[in-house]
């Protein structure tokens, strides 16, 4: 009987395939674009090649949630309606996987030990950069025995050459991650005494590399970290080394160039080791950020690529768009999404200067945010602004803005915790509402500034323990399917520089 | 105090510039009081040095109890431990010197401030804080 059920089954489903073009909905858009994906995933053929060059692209605090709202902005700024829109790694020429990004000991993970764990091949514990599952954040003496060795310093061993490039301080975790070991990932510019001898500071830590031949590309920000207590930073700041190091002039000293503003990137070449500094702490958000002072991740991305495609036995590069998450943490979905953009621009570029045969392409993010979407709201609500409700004909939203049940209208983005909260503290030190939840218009809200509302009270509002999405293409790309632990990516790596 | 590029246009007001549109009783947005990515003044915050203003803003958790001085931000003055790893000023806010003492208002809900707008450093003798741009004899709703 279960034989002949089989049997029956399959004739039905080849009778449905013979009959698909018959169907009513056969010259639906949706129909013909359907069958169109289902065709590119069948021609899409596994790339078992051996990957000469390694491209990683996290998006900090870029989960699936704040990816969404970075598709529905980059598309309406192009005059979609913004659901539709797809971002430079979501066709299907991209491999896909779901990432569990928690820390051995953190449900909720934090950037060090995420990029730890892309960086490693094993998860690592809050707070601590590359360091095994028995260091103890904040405790130098648990360091010694414990450092696991990078990507970096393996593919260093095949004489590939190592760079990164990140919006962020080029000492901050996602970047520390490629080359640094710390019991504590603040430890930007110095450590306590009791390290003295045990680790160095992050900053030092990455000079000591390019020392060793190890990073040949660092570009980003944090130039306060590599400059004197009390000494002048080019843009009229102040260093931060008490030890009265100054790391740029010993990185010159060693015969690295280095860039500090638009003008001097773009007076970089490719004869020597880069060291690039374009702020103080971070470098601008996308939003604020103005040409001719800094360049954007896309020319920083084309600048490294260029640079290290040099070397004939290929390279590992890391980019990081670093402050999705910094805007995130301030509850401004407005600077979120530009950053998003200027990521999506930065995959783009690195996906037209390489060559699939040869280039595995990796874009993810470390974590995701706090970040929740409301409904229910029709298409094209402006995904910064208000949600407008559903229209019975057509496809655009109505006119109609959609009410909580206390009469006020809410964006379509919001956050659980974070300094947008509806709870505000009180003379008595207790937190309320006395008058329900803030008034919003369209025009508040979609203003750059605006902060989004959210539930529970906090100064910065917090990572979240959800999944990220993997997007990948080139040499092994394909190992990258359904749900996998964040270390895996690192395993797709090797396996991809190493298959013969 | 000052963290980037120090507001190096911040006194060279620009009185013989063509003054922007402009309402009197218009509220400013704090980043209109400055160039794009907080690194001087605008032109519209040159030609109204001297003048009253209002501006729209947050205030930041003050520096010192029982002050007539606060920190106005643009947004929330969130403290971000995986952003920095101390608290840090943003390139763009406003010192604010108030007429009276100081009533404090929590951190994230929106004030505008009215007052004289004053630029050139300052040297807070309390706080030691110094600003560049300030609104003086002000009070804030």
């Amino acid at each position: 009987m279960k034989t002949t059920l089989s049997v029956s089954a399959l004739a039905l489903f080849a009778a449905t395939g013979a009959i698909a073009q018959d169907l009513p909905q056969a010259e639906s858009q949706w129909f013909t674009d359907g069958q169109s994906a289902v065709q590119a995933m069948i021609d899409r053929q596994p790339n078992t090649n051996t990957a000469k060059n390694i491209i990683v692209l996290v998006a900090d605090g870029n989960g699936v949630g704040t990816n969404y709202i970075t598709r529905l902005f980059d598309g309406q700024q192009k005059g979609m309606l913004g659901e539709e829109n797809v971002l430079p790694y979501e066709t299907p020429d991209w491999s896909s996987a779901l990432i569990k990004t928690y820390n051995i000991n953190a449900q909720t993970p934090d950037s060090a030990p995420t990029a730890g764990a892309m960086n490693t091949g094993v998860k690592q514990r809050f707070n601590l950069i590359n360091l095994g599952g028995d260091a103890i954040h904040d405790d130098c003496s648990t360091v010694e025995g414990n450092e696991l060795t990078t990507f970096g310093e393996i593919v260093t061993g095949m004489d590939k050459s190592v760079g990164f490039v990140s919006t962020a301080r080029v000492t901050h975790a996602t970047p520390a991650a490629v080359y640094s070991k710390t019991a504590n990932r603040n430890w930007e510019d110095s450590v306590p005494e009791e390290c003295d001898g045990i680790q160095t500071d992050i900053a030092t830590q990455l000079i000591d590399q390019m020392e060793a031949g190890m990073i040949d590309f660092a570009m980003g920000g944090g130039r306060r970290h590599f400059v004197p207590e009390g000494v002048e930073t080019d843009e009229g700041g102040s260093g931060r080394r008490a030890d009265g190091v100054n790391l740029i002039d010993r990185a010159t000293g060693l015969g690295a160039q280095y860039a500090w503003n638009t003008e001097t990137f773009d007076a970089l070449t490719t004869d020597a080791p880069v060291l690039a500094l374009f702020n103080d702490s971070h470098m601008e958000y996308e939003a604020d950020r103005a040409d001719d002072d800094e360049p954007s991740l896309a020319d920083m991305t084309k600048k490294a690529i260029e640079f290290l495609s040099q070397n004939e036995n290929g390279y590992y590069l890391e980019i990081e768009a670093g402050r999705v998450d910094h805007a995130n943490h301030a509850g401004n979905a407005a600077r979120v999404v530009r950053d998003g953009v200027a990521y999506a621009e930065a995959v783009a570029m690195a996906d037209e200067m390489t060559d699939d045969e040869d280039t595995l392409i990796i874009v993810t993010a470390d974590h995701e945010h706090a970040l929740a979407l409301n409904g229910y709201c029709g298409r094209g609500s402006d995904i910064m602004g208000l949600c407008y409700d559903i229209a019975q004909h057509g496809d655009k939203h109505s006119d109609e803005l959609v009410l909580g049940s206390d009469g006020k209208p809410f964006t379509v983005v919001g956050y659980l915790n974070g300094a947008g909260s509806v709870l505000v503290e009180q003379e008595d030190g207790t937190f309320a509402a006395p008058e329900g939840r803030p008034e919003i218009t369209q025009e508040d809200a979609t203003d750059l500034d605006y902060v989004q509302q959210a539930l529970v009270p906090k100064s910065s509002e917090s990572h979240s323990g959800e999944d990220v999405a993997v997007y990948a293409k080139g040499p092994w790309a394909h190992l990258f399917d359904s749900t996998l632990e964040q270390n895996v990516i690192f395993h797709v790596m090797h396996h991809a520089v190493t298959a013969e | 105090m000052q963290t980037r590029r120090t507001f190096l246009i911040a006194g060279l007001a620009a009185p013989m510039l063509a003054r922007p549109g402009r309402a009197a009783d218009e509220t400013l947005r704090l980043r209109e009081l400055y160039e794009r990515r907080g690194t001087g003044l605008s032109d519209l915050a040159a030609n109204l040095v001297g003048e009253r203003i209002s501006v729209d803003g947050f205030m930041a958790p003050p520096l010192k109890a029982e002050s007539r001085f606060f920190v106005l931000t643009k947004m929330p003055m969130a403290v971000c431990p995986f952003c920095e790893s101390e608290a840090e000023w943003p390139n763009d806010i406003l010192a604010v010197y108030t007429k009276r003492i100081v009533d404090v208002s929590p951190f994230n809900v929106k004030i505008t401030t009215t007052g004289v707008l004053e630029t050139g450093a300052y040297r807070d003798p309390d706080t030691g804080f110094l600003s560049m741009v300030r609104l003086t004899d002000a009070s804030y709703v």
